[in-house]
């Protein structure tokens, strides 16, 4: 048996290695640690964990120098919108190595982003699968819009580039609506992002009677770190949360886990605040429609009532004539009945009249003499009987035309 | 009072006299009550003036 220094037996290794497999290859592996350098390099140990997730399979460390980091960083995060970080999936392009002091290690020349990319899509929807399960996805949306939308919890950070003009679109609203906002500071970017949103949140929820809405805003930047917004427990925390939650965490891709489940997702911040107010819009135009419909039926009700005392007030001077023409009627009709009766109460006292006149005219003495008859008077008496004559006794026959006188001898 | 329960009001209010189902003699009080829902609510989503100047004056 053949006895080596420790740096022989390493550079065999080193040189068999380098034999017997001098290409590149592509493998899938998850990141475990990362630390970039102060020099410029990416030192990486990445893993690969059973099917339980606890379990190491394997285990090795790998080296972006560099030359190659400053090239291969912002192809990834251009593609990914990430940073390169701890528990990602990620396919690199790496040549084994073996170096004799240090050992076992892969030297990555390229990554594949495509393939984190999908990963990452992956993993939002089985966590999209898990809340569906836990029959939360839909909570948060279905509460029912608060009317108005005024008092607004803001969890983001105050220096965050969003927030600024969130703010400044709220006041200066056109309208002149009242808000009344409140910064729940929270890490926006970094490692923390999960952890202090869900505490920012559990803080509102404490005084959940005091708002009307949470937003969670965000500007966008060139690395926009969505995945910590995939998050199973931040989006937990939305999907159950007893207000409603809009997110304007200002990216253009996909929707995160957290859009997913909120109540409203808009783009930007800016958005964000576009949306509140077109709510409050939408609220004051309701006010002023009630408004004005008060005015017009009140108006109406009132015209009607008017036009009815008009209507009367019209109706009496006809209805008077009316009945003021009936009157005359019944009053000229008895005027006629009255005349009538008069009328003919004279005829028959007229008629009685004339059989009376001529009665008498009958009986006068006068008549009777026209007729040849005489009347004797004597002693100024009318002589009704010749026995009561003796002779010397002057009689006056009365005629006609004169008087006759004579003497009984 | 809560706005929403105000524009509750305002609207039943409306609702009663668009359908003809008050007496005249009841409209002029629901017509005074439902003015001061409107101004209530208004009060509730506009800045007042006083507001909007201590706004204006905090910027100077």
């Amino acid at each position: 048996m053949e006895t080596l220094t420790l740096s022989e037996l390493n550079g065999r290794v080193r040189s068999t290695l380098q034999y017997t497999m001098p290409d590149t290859y592509w493998v899938q592996a998850e990141i475990s640690s990362l630390s970039p350098s102060g020099s410029g390099h990416c030192y990486l140990e990445l893993v690969q964990k059973d099917e339980t997730g606890r379990k190491f399979l394997a285990k090795a460390k790998a080296n972006i120098w560099k030359g190659i980091w400053m090239n291969l960083r912002p192809k990834f995060e251009r593609a990914t919108g990430e940073r390169l970080a701890v528990g990602m999936k990620v396919l690199l392009a790496v040549k084994v190595s073996f170096h004799e002091e240090y050992g076992y290690s892969l030297v990555v020349s390229d990554i594949d982003p495509t393939y984190t990319m999908g990963d990452m899509a992956r993993r939002r929807r089985e966590i999209i699968e898990r809340l569906k399960a836990d029959g939360v996805i839909d909570q948060n949306r279905g509460l029912p819009l608060p009317v108005p939308m005024q008092r607004i919890a803001v969890v983001s950070s105050a220096t965050a580039a969003g927030y600024g003009d969130f703010m400044n679109q709220l006041d200066s609203n056109i309208y002149g609506f009242r808000f009344r906002c409140r910064l729940f500071p929270a890490m926006m970017q970094g490692n923390d992002v999960e952890s202090s949103v869900i505490s920012a949140l559990n803080t509102i929820a404490a005084q959940r009677d005091s708002w009307d809405v949470v937003v969670i805003i965000r500007g966008g930047g060139a690395v926009s770190e969505l995945s910590c917004f995939d998050s199973y427990d931040l989006a937990s925390n939305i999907a159950n949360f007893p207000l409603p939650v809009i997110t304007g965490i200002g990216h253009d891709r996909d929707d995160t886990v957290a859009d997913t489940v909120a109540f409203m997702k808009v783009k930007t911040p800016t958005a964000a605040a576009e949306y509140i107010i077109s709510k409050m819009y939408d609220t004051a135009m309701e006010l002023e429609n009630l408004a004005r419909r008060l005015g017009t039926s009140v108006q109406e009700r009132m015209n009607a009532q008017k036009q009815r005392i008009t209507l009367l007030s019209q109706k009496l001077p006809s209805l008077f004539a009316v009945l003021k023409v009936r009157q005359e009627q019944v009053l000229e009709r008895a005027g006629t009945r009255v005349g009538n009766a008069v009328a003919n109460l004279m005829t028959a006292r007229l008629h009685r009249l004339e059989l009376l006149e001529k009665g008498i005219a009958a009986a006068d003495p006068a008549t009777v003499l026209k007729r040849g008859y005489s009347m004797t008077l004597c002693n100024g008496h009318a002589l009704k009987s010749a026995s009561d004559l003796k002779p010397g006794d002057r009689l006056v026959t009365v005629l006609a035309d004169g008087k006759v006188e004579s003497e009984i001898i | 009072m809560k706005y929403e329960e105000a524009m509750k009001r305002l609207e039943e209010t409306v609702t009663l006299i668009e359908e003809n189902r008050l007496d005249i003699d009841q409209i002029g009080e629901k017509v005074r009550e439902a003015k001061e829902l409107i101004k209530f609510c208004r009060d509730r989503l506009y800045e007042t003036d006083e507001e909007i100047r201590k706004i204006l004056g905090s910027d100077e």
